[in-house]
């Protein structure tokens, strides 16, 4: 009896050494550690590559890479959980383009002004340093950048000698003739995302935006849905895209389903970013490889193509018990050199203005330079803390207007002007953003 | 007899405390919250105590209310098709015959698989262009396609579908057990008084296993009323915001747009609707159940 409750007190102090060990040992490598939230590349070999050079760089530091989901708003779930927990394990994460302003407002993202110099965001192109700028600091270091762009079947457009169309009314004409001479019933004329997501914002405010409107006053924070020029584009979205040229399936599509279509030589025009491009030219993922072209989206006759900026960051955790060090880590894989390998081996656009004319990317992604021209001109969605807010009541609208072939688009977009206000109101008495 | 009640409550204290942190506490939290506006975006703003105004707000809120009528209508078209449907499985799980283990196993199955991928699955099914659901209705036929998870009308439709095939099953397990507990005396005595299968149904079956039906109705209308991964993973919401269920609106709003004080309004709303309905179903359940076992 005695012998055995003296065993079970010795059981328990060894059970207690252990875990006091183990506590030491975790808060020692906790020490050493850094924790990079991110989610899978395309090119995971080459991120592999460069955490190892960086561990080289750093002795004694170990980078700790945490997966999540590629699905932006999923990512966002994943990082504000835990920057909202004050979780210090995470010190660097990967930043959606829309994000830098409600994470700084709400006191999660390090200002980065000490480390990251006026000069040095110079190298950068300019519209992702200002879509990580808010209210005069810097927030997040562009690490790829991305913008809508067209691509369309240039087989298609050279049978019936048609020149890529710099409108939208003769991207749909073009739809039309094509659809009718070819009589394909699986054949689609224009494939895109318009899913109640965030996806569908980028693509509606690129038709708005290109016929003179935009999303909301940013100074006088006020919603300009309600405009003419706005709703004129949303009406054509409905009535010349969905119901006249492409298919009822493509409000239910994100990226991936709308390109499968497109690689499946199924769609005449396609709206994507950049990555669409290897994807589309790759025979083993593609039936159309070598058919394909792209340029920037079209717009209204009588105004400006406009891209809708995209791309992803790299933001460090206020929280982050090594913030030097983390900073150390958004350098090295912000640096040229680590653009460049990341470039080569993906295809996406670096956000360092330099490698549009780096001979080696070019030689590898020759219409990068086209590209360089779309990326200069992009157009942020606008920044602010309540930019989901926002976003949940355009997706709401824009939805509704298009989805239901007899939508009242006025009411709707009343409805949806008077939201936006609301919320827009909260920010009054701060000064601009 | 105090002496013999003491240590029952001492060991009745894990599950309490083990209740009051994990159901308890997040129940109050989520009340205490509902009064207040905590935006988590905009800090500068405080925790401020706003009294019944979200309330007031949610009352008034379109969304909101469109969104309750389509949990109604989710849960007024799942419940009764998978309790009906799970008491036509329970009659031949119960019933003896080869091969009745498999079968039992392979009835759970889509209840055991974890409802994202089952989701995941549906949408694929559902895929306007690849799916299997266009295959077989129309073939070849490309240009009669349809776009379950496009169209506003059908959307609903596609995730009851999914939630149907999915939790009938659990009806079933629950009904099942029910039936296994009915005496085979009362039907060997029917079949002597020369009875036919649907007189026996009607007049033992129905009676008996009335106590476990209504359970998986209560069981699966609270269910439905809170039904978030179906919506998550096939639709979001859309189109035109017709399958934005109530539940998943207030996980948008908390967890999305960090309207903390707004969301926990929206949670505390489900909770209530959610324990009106189990106190309507228990009263109902409890007398027919309790009324029974008195009498006995």
């Amino acid at each position: 009896m005695k012998q055995r409750s003296r065993m079970r007190s010795f059981h328990l102090k060894a059970l207690l050494a252990i875990l006091v060990f183990c506590l030491i040992v975790s808060e020692a490598m906790a020490q050493s550690q850094l924790r990079f939230v991110t989610w899978r590349s395309e090119a995971a070999g080459v991120w592999e590559q460069l955490i190892a050079d960086f561990e080289t760089r750093h002795p004694g530091i170990q980078v700790v890479r945490e997966i999540g989901p590629h699905s932006s708003t999923e990512f966002h779930d994943l990082v504000t959980q835990k920057l909202r927990n004050r979780d210090p394990e995470m010190d660097v994460f990967f930043m959606d383009v829309i994000w830098p302003g409600e994470f700084a407002a709400a006191g999660w993202a390090s200002p980065l002004d000490e480390f990251f110099s006026a000069a040095q965001q110079k190298e950068f192109l300019s519209a992702p340093i200002e879509a990580n700028r808010y209210r005069g600091r810097i927030y997040g270091v562009p690490l790829f950048v991305d913008a809508g762009m067209l691509y369309f079947r240039k087989d298609l457009l050279a049978k019936y000698r048609l020149a890529p169309p710099r409108t939208w009314p003769e991207l749909v004409d073009q739809a039309k003739l094509i659809l009718a001479q070819e009589r394909d019933p699986y054949l689609t004329g224009y494939s895109a995302q318009f899913k109640q997501y965030e996806g569908l914002i980028c693509n509606m405010m690129e038709f708005i935006m290109s016929n003179g409107a935009s999303l909301w006053d940013e100074p006088n924070l006020k919603s300009t849905l309600d405009g003419d020029q706005a709703k004129q584009a949303v009406r054509f979205v409905r009535d010349q895209i969905i119901r006249a040229i492409s298919h009822r399936g493509v409000l239910a599509y994100q990226e991936p389903e709308s390109l499968a279509l497109f690689t499946q030589g199924k769609a005449l025009f396609h709206r994507n970013w950049p990555y669409a491009w290897e994807v589309a030219n790759d025979p083993k993922q593609s039936k159309i490889a070598g058919q394909v072209s792209m340029m920037p989206l079209p717009s209204f006759p009588g105004h400006k193509s406009v891209a809708a900026l995209g791309g992803w960051q790299l933001g460090v955790s206020r929280f982050s018990r090594n913030p030097r060090l983390a900073w150390q880590f958004v350098e090295y894989m912000t640096s040229r050199e680590a653009q460049k390998q990341i470039a080569l081996a993906t295809g996406r656009g670096p956000a360092r203005a330099a490698l549009y004319h780096d001979t080696e990317v070019l030689a590898k992604h020759p219409h990068f330079s086209a590209r360089y021209e779309t990326f200069t001109l992009a157009a942020p969605r606008p920044r602010t803390p309540v930019y989901l807010p926002l976003s949940n009541i355009m997706q709401r609208y824009f939805s509704s207007a298009i989805a239901i072939p007899d939508s009242n688009i006025d009411q709707l977009a009343g409805l949806a002007t008077r939201d936006m206000d609301r919320v827009l109101d909260l920010l009054r008495g701060r000064g601009a953003p | 007899m105090k002496a013999s009640h003491e240590p029952n409550l001492r060991f009745l204290l894990p599950s309490v405390v083990f209740v009051a942190v994990f159901s308890l506490y997040p129940i109050i939290e989520s009340f205490r919250l509902s009064y207040y506006r905590l935006i988590l975006t905009l800090p500068w703003l405080g925790q401020k105590f706003i009294g019944w105004d979200n309330y007031y707000d949610l009352a008034t809120d379109p969304v909101a209310l469109q969104s309750l009528l389509t949990s109604m209508t989710f849960v007024a078209v799942t419940t009764p098709v998978e309790v009906l449907l799970g008491l036509g499985m329970a009659l031949v799980l119960n019933e003896s015959f080869r091969g009745r283990g498999w079968l039992r196993a392979v009835v759970l199955v889509p209840w055991a698989i974890p409802t994202v991928v089952s989701s995941q699955m549906w949408r694929f099914l559902f895929n306007d262009r690849y799916g299997l659901f266009n295959f077989v209705l129309f073939g070849d036929a490309t240009d009669r396609y349809w776009a379950p998870l496009a169209e506003p009308g059908l959307a609903l439709m596609s995730i009851m579908v999914a939630d149907i095939w999915k939790s009938s099953s659990f009806a079933a397990l629950i009904i099942l057990a029910g039936l296994q507990v009915i005496p085979s005396e009362i039907y060997e005595a029917a079949s002597i008084d020369g009875a036919s299968p649907s007189q026996k149904f009607r007049h033992i079956t129905l009676p008996l296993v009335k106590p476990a039906l209504l359970l998986a109705l209560l069981f699966r209308t609270i269910d439905a009323f809170k039904v978030f991964d179906l919506v998550f993973v096939m639709t979001q919401g859309g189109p035109a915001d017709t399958t934005n269920v109530l539940q998943f609106y207030g996980y948008k709003k908390s967890f999305a747009e960090g309207m903390i004080g707004y969301g926990s309004t929206i949670a505390v709303a489900v909770f209530l609707v959610s324990l009106l309905l189990s106190i309507v179903y228990i009263r109902l359940l409890g007398t027919r159940l309790l009324g029974k076992e008195g009498g006995a």
